[in-house]
């Protein structure tokens, strides 16, 4: 299981911003806070795991986690909702992380949808994705079209990342997008990030241009490209062009391409720093999928990628896959075979993958059967294969709440042998109609 | 971090009204905050059953939304020009369950029961990612370059 870090005060900072957003919406909405449309979601998760660890006796995890969700939309019938969704941990046995409790607020936010035009404004923390953004946030995002399809985001705030809210200063970001769309044909953008911070003696400050064009019938391009104006460089870019010659073809082939100095320039995280990477390299990679739904309800896949390298330490490799899924029980089962292999010019990257998975939902029961296994050309730590399958089986008692059970068997070069067991819990209860939130 | 606070509402106010003004002028309606309609089964999504235009708040066809291997692996690329289709029909907690900034439990381990799911990760990640990490690292660095990554510095010191 993963670590657990409190570092300066994020807990602090996400106190407020809830405390923030519930005034503002008390204040809004003072004595009449009712909405229409509401959806509450609890999940709460029970594992067992054992772990033999070398010179140490045998500890016994037994991790509970409750993971809470709300949306309460049109409140007190206008286009403002909140949303929400956070979870937490406290370990019955032997500590997970480095305490015995974790958690995370992930989103706590208001949003404001104006009717027409997409207007829109979120406050509080919430997940961002605008151009050259793709953050987890403190502060507001404002968006608007006009009638003639020239639009603008802005948004500001403080940055939630973990990582990012450990360093002493500079906790900052802000940018926007500048946009163009014309219906069906086009979408053009771009955006401008900056993050103050730390990064390897930099700022974070990104340029960003996206591009959705569908010039005729089923031929769609899209893609974004990042410069990276701290290092005055092309960081990363990725274009796909999507085909849909027939109702049930879907072709794209693809092109990306990212330099390690440039791309990772904003990291914190050791893994993509020197000496653990090369930071002189750059990967250069042309990928292609085929879905083809051979007869009603059987989708074939179809999949091809190759990855080069500009150094030859790490060397290039190639992945071909192929699978077949199948939907019943009105699209309330599906049932997969896939392959894959991965050639490469060093033994160490080249392996070949099998899985096969189906559930089956008779009535208030169900029941899924998931296996999977990867077959390493050179060995790791002595072993060549590793085996993962999971069991799952579950029953509806109300229509709100679902018990289910999980045991996951693991072999691989880290586990001789693994046995893990999950229970779950789900309760959900939802006011309004849609999709599944 | 008060100051920040109040510039931030006084911003956000005066740009709601310049918003409302703004989109109040167009006719196209926005996309609405949830699907109308309940959906039907749960392991593969396809607007085409019902729809066959142009939605009127992405401003592309819907078909560009039917959730195909290729839509699936790339639909970061649209959601970067906006997300409130996706949220019509997936909440916070569903975009969250993979984009998180302390994730402790691997998606596939919360939703075992759901193997049709394409979620990352599958089976024993630690070793695997030695692999993919090492070939393609820019795949790792979107969710793991700079948040994300406690379990990532447990090794990566």
């Amino acid at each position: 299981m993963g670590l657990s870090r409190s570092r300066n005060c994020p807990g602090k900072r996400t106190t407020l911003c809830c405390a923030a957003a519930l005034l503002l919406l008390a204040a809004l909405f003072p004595s009449e806070l009712r909405a229409a449309d509401i959806t509450l979601s609890s999940k709460t998760y029970l594992l067992y795991y054992k772990r033999d660890l070398p010179g140490s006796s045998t500890q016994q995890f037994a991790p509970l986690y409750e993971y809470l969700s709300a949306d309460a939309g049109q409140l007190g019938g206008t286009p403002f909702s909140f949303h929400f969704y956070g979870w937490g941990r406290q370990d019955l046995q032997d500590a997970t992380g480095s305490g015995k409790t974790s958690g995370e607020l992930g989103s706590a936010y208001l949003q404001y949808l104006h009717p027409t035009g997409n207007g829109e404004m979120r406050l509080g923390r919430f997940f961002l994705t605008e151009g050259a953004a793709f953050e987890i946030m403190d502060g507001i995002f404002l968006k608007a079209r006009t009638p003639v399809g020239l639009g603008l985001s802005v948004f500001g705030g403080v940055p939630a990342e973990a990582t990012i809210t450990s360093t002493k200063t500079g906790d900052s970001i802000y940018g926007g997008r500048v946009f163009f769309a014309k219906p069906g044909f086009t979408e053009l953008g771009v955006s401008y990030l900056i993050e103050k911070g730390k990064f390897q003696g930099e700022d974070r400050k990104e340029i960003g241009g996206d591009l959705w064009l569908r010039p005729f019938g089923p031929v769609e391009l899209i893609g974004r490209a990042t410069y990276n104006d701290a290092t005055r460089a092309l960081a990363y870019q990725r274009y796909l062009l999507r085909l849909a010659p027939a109702s049930g073809v879907d072709l794209s082939v693809g092109y990306e391409a990212y330099k390690y100095k440039d791309y990772f320039q904003t990291t914190l995280n050791p893994a993509f720093q020197f000496p653990t990477i090369d930071n002189t390299d750059r990967v250069r990679t042309v990928f292609a999928v085929l879905d083809w739904e051979v007869v009603k309800s059987v989708t074939a896949t179809l999949g091809a990628k190759s990855i080069k390298h500009d150094t030859a330490a790490v060397g290039d490799a190639t992945r071909g896959e192929l699978g077949v899924k199948y939907v019943y029980n009105n699209n309330r089962d599906a049932a997969g075979v896939s392959a894959a292999t991965v050639s490469a010019d060093k033994d160490r990257n080249a392996y070949q993958e099998y899985r096969g998975y189906a559930t089956y939902s008779p009535a208030k029961w169900r029941f899924a059967l998931d296996a999977l296994t990867q077959q390493y050309k050179q060995a790791i730590s002595g072993v060549k294969n590793a085996y993962h399958v999971v069991g799952s089986a579950g029953y509806r008692l109300f229509e709100v709440l679902r018990l289910s059970g999980d045991l996951t068997y693991t072999k691989s070069p880290q586990f001789d042998k693994d046995y893990a067991g999950l229970v779950r819990a789900s309760l959900f209860f939802g006011s309004g109609t849609g999709g599944k939130k | 971090m008060m100051r920040r606070a109040c510039q931030g509402i006084v911003f956000g106010a005066v740009f709601t009204a310049l918003i409302a003004g703004c989109s109040a002028i167009s006719q196209s309606p926005s996309v609405p905050p949830r699907h109308p309609e309940e959906l039907a089964g749960w392991t593969q999504v396809d607007c085409r059953e019902c729809h066959s235009d142009i939605s009127t708040g992405a401003l592309k066809p819907y078909a560009s939304f039917r959730h195909s291997t290729a839509f699936v692996r790339h639909h970061g690329l649209y959601a970067r020009q906006g997300q409130n289709l996706c949220q019509s029909c997936h909440g916070p907690s569903f975009c969250q369950g993979c984009h998180a900034r302390k994730e402790e439990l691997k998606p596939d381990t919360r939703m075992g029961d759901r193997p049709d799911l394409a979620l990352p990760h599958r089976g024993d990640y630690i070793v695997q990612h030695q692999l993919d990490g090492r070939m393609d690292p820019g795949s790792c660095f979107r969710c793991h370059g700079n948040k994300n990554d406690a379990r990532c510095r447990a090794c990566h010191r």
